[in-house]
Formats: C-alpha cells, structure tokens, sequence
C-alpha cells in the first residue's frame, strides 16, 4: 500500500515537473500582456483619459496630435505609433529611406571572404535572424546578443573585432534586420529554462530600477511617460523599443560627418541610461544584454521593421 | 520500510530539484536583509558637508562610496564627466589649491563642467552615496512601476 503512495507520488511530480518544463515564460508572458494592456489603454482616447494618463498635456496636443485605439503591431513604429506630426515626417523619409545604401554595404559585408576563407555565412547561414536576438544559450547559460555573435563570429576567424555600436557592425546587422523584414517574421524571443527566465529578471529589474543623478528608471519615460513631452519631443513607448534596428538617427547622423547615422541597439541604450545621469554598462556586459532580453521579449509578436529611422 | 521512506526521500528531492523549488519572485536579485539598508542610514549632507568636516575628508568619503558605486556599475555621470573624474579634479585642486576644478570627460577630454572646488567636493560626495543608497532604495520599489503588478492606473 505504501509503496502504491510513493510510486503515485513520484508519478506526480513528474507529470508536474513535465508540466512546468514549457511554462518558464509565464511571468514574463504576465508582464508582457499587462504592459499591452497598459498601453492599449493609455492610447485608446487620450483625450478622454487625460486625468489618468497625461495630467501635463495641453488638450489642443491630445486632440490634435494624438492617434487614437493604438493597437498591436502599430506599436512597433515606436514615438510614431502615436504622434500624428511625428508619422507625418516618418513616412516622408521612409519614401526614400536613408537606410537602403546601408543593407547593401551589409550584404556584401556578409559575402566577404575573411582571410582564412570562410564568411559570415559560416556562422549564420540564415540571415533572417533579427528578430531572434538576443536568445538565452542554455549552454553557455548566458544571454547571446546579435553584436556579441557577429564579433565572435570575427574573432573565432581570426579577424579582428568590430565597433560595437557603429559601422560595419550596423552595416551587417542592417542586412540581416531587412532580410527578416522581407521574410515577414516577427520578433520571437524565448524564455526556456529556470537560468533564462532568471536572466530575463535581472533584466526587468534593471529597466524599472530608478538609477541615475536625475533618479530615473527606463519605465519613468518609457512606460509611465511614454506619450509625454520632454521639451519638444514625445517620449516613446517602450513596446517595441527593439524591432527596429539598427536604427538611422538625425542626432546620430548630424553630429559628426565621419558618422553615418546608423547605430546599434546597445548604443541607443548606452545614450538612454547616460541621460539618466549614470555609466551605462558595458556594452556587451551581462547587464546590458540581458536588459536587452528583456526588452526584446516585450516586443513578442510584433513585426521586426528594422532598420528603421528615427529623430 | 527502509525501502520506501528512502524512495518518498528520492522523489521529494527529484521534485524539489526539477521544479527549481522556486517561483518567479525568487528568480530576479531582489535580495532582503541587513546589508540592504547599509547605505541608506548614512547622512548624505552631514558627511558630504566641507564646511564641517573639511574638504580632505570630504573627497576622501567620496572616494571610499564611489568605488563600491563604480563596482556595481551605479556610478553616476554628469553631462560626460564621471564621479570619479570629478573626484580626482578635486583631489588635484586640493594639491595645486585651485579654487575652481574642470573635471576631465569619460573619454579623457576636458570637459564643460566648471566647478567651485568645494561645491566639486560635496556633489562628488554625494554622488557616491545616493549611487548606493538609490540602489537599495530601488529594491523595495522597482515592481511598483510595473502595469500588471504593482503599477495601477
């Protein structure tokens, strides 16, 4: 008899240890729906919820300048989902994007032979991958981000490493973010084991963290603030923050004529957290990417429109 | 007998060990404790303050909050210039007794930020301890902000 109850109870743990092995992204899956939610809800009438949601706008921006009942993969277009003044402007430079001279110079970057011969197609035969990055290596049990793949993708050939937040590395990465655009694929980021979700954590916890001189967290602006001006700019919605890049910038673009415009995701962040009035870290730290994991599985199910311009 | 207390033994701990014996909120860093509150007792403006405590001890505080800050990646940054490049340009000042510090950027340019030496002094200061006392602020208040847990609209 007793021994029927020990047989049964190790039955069940197995069956609830099977069944728990596919749910190591129901938190982040809580997080992801709630945050939908919350902007569904922030952008369906602002001008109706202005007490709840932009107590600081004048109501002449929130009718005149709001688009209303934002939804889905509208999100992906981050400050323009929203800004009627700003998606005007959008699609004007998207008639002619700046970017296309950049997938090309990309493309033939993925071609080049290293000196040992072999080529970024060694590395990644399939080049519609950005909207897979960064995923959890369970083996390495480590968040791999795109600018840490490429460069070791570099170094393992002999080659030397690239810039991490300009140049060639965008070239390439702007290539591989047209082609999974062409493909139609969707930013798909996948929390599989107990050591992922934790990183993914580690993420959340860093981007609603206040940090900084000025005390703030990337929520303060991105999720709490989102819609809200500062100075003249709309603060964007931190949906969709990573499906975009690389990412061709006028700042960018306009401040030195060496630059050509086009930076990573870990550059735009670097600047974000620097505006907050702390050391960002290190670029392909674990702090950064798994704040980019992050960030990335927030984005779920949008569409990867990278490269993608903005001011 | 022996037999089965050892096999409810087995899978209790296979259980334990398979499900991770966690849940999500024991996934992330947030950690509960003495030594979250270590900082948070220490008096900012009584430390930091020159005029009491003098300038030497003062930068020397700064310096003493701001390694720990830098190791666990909280240093601040001010428009380019970093706390600890604020701090050697007080330290330098106190050499040479210039009244006035121009503290170097990240990249080790010169930079725009003009300071009165001691005014230097006490943001360093306190830069270094808000670094790590907004830190373990930060741990009792970061799920307040998230729509879907603590953030309600």
């Amino acid at each position: 008899m007793l021994f029927n109850i020990v047989k049964a109870t190790t039955l069940a743990a197995l069956v609830a240890t099977a069944s728990m092995a596919g749910d190591f992204n129901k938190q982040a899956e809580k997080d992801r729906e709630g945050i939908v939610k919350y902007f569904e809800a922030k952008f369906s009438d602002p001008v109706k919820d202005k007490n709840t949601f932009f107590p600081y706008s004048t109501d002449d921006e929130l009718k005149n300048n709001f688009i209303k009942n934002i939804k889905g993969d509208e999100f992906s277009k981050g400050g323009y989902a929203f800004s009627k003044n700003g998606r005007v402007s959008y699609d004007e430079i998207k008639e002619f994007p700046p970017t296309e001279e950049f997938v090309e110079k990309g493309e033939e970057l993925y071609n080049k032979a290293f000196a040992n011969g072999k080529s970024f197609k060694n590395c990644f035969p399939e080049t519609t991958i950005a909207g897979s990055y960064p995923f959890f290596d369970e083996k390495a049990k480590k968040v791999v981000s795109l600018t840490q793949a490429v460069n070791e993708c570099l170094t393992s050939n002999g080659e030397k490493k690239w810039n991490e937040k300009k140049g060639k590395i965008t070239h390439l990465q702007a290539y591989f973010a047209q082609e999974t655009a062409d493909a139609e694929k969707r930013v798909d980021i996948k929390i599989e084991s107990k050591e992922a979700a934790a990183a993914y954590e580690r993420g959340k916890e860093y981007y609603f963290t206040q940090r900084g001189y000025l005390n703030l967290s990337c929520a303060t602006c991105h999720i709490q603030g989102a819609g809200q001006r500062v100075r003249n700019e709309s603060l964007s919605q931190g949906l969709g923050h990573t499906s975009h890049f690389p990412v061709y910038r006028l700042k960018w673009a306009a401040g030195n004529a060496a630059n050509d415009g086009l930076g990573t995701l870990e550059r735009r962040m670097a600047g974000c957290i620097k505006d907050a009035g702390q050391v960002p870290p290190k670029t392909s730290s674990e702090t950064m990417k798994e704040l980019l994991y992050f960030m990335s599985y927030l984005s779920n199910g949008l569409p990867v429109d990278g490269p993608d311009i903005r001011k | 007998m022996k037999k089965i207390l050892k096999l409810s033994l087995v899978s209790v701990a296979a259980f334990a060990l398979l499900t991770g014996c966690t849940t999500h909120k024991e996934l992330g860093t947030t950690s509960t404790g003495a030594e979250n509150n270590k900082y948070s007792k220490i008096d900012v403006e009584k430390v930091c303050n020159v005029k009491t405590n003098g300038i030497e001890k003062v930068i020397a505080s700064a310096k003493q909050y701001n390694v720990i800050a830098k190791k666990k990646g909280l240093e601040f940054r001010r428009l380019t210039v970093n706390n600890t490049d604020l701090i050697i340009s007080v330290e330098e000042a106190i050499k040479t007794k210039a009244k006035m510090v121009n503290p170097k950027t990240f990249k080790g340019k010169k930079s725009k930020t003009k300071l009165e030496t001691n005014f230097a002094a006490h943001r360093a200061c306190k830069f270094a301890i808000r670094a790590l006392q907004q830190a373990e602020e930060g741990k009792t208040s970061w799920r307040l902000a998230i729509p879907g847990d603590g953030y309600k609209y």
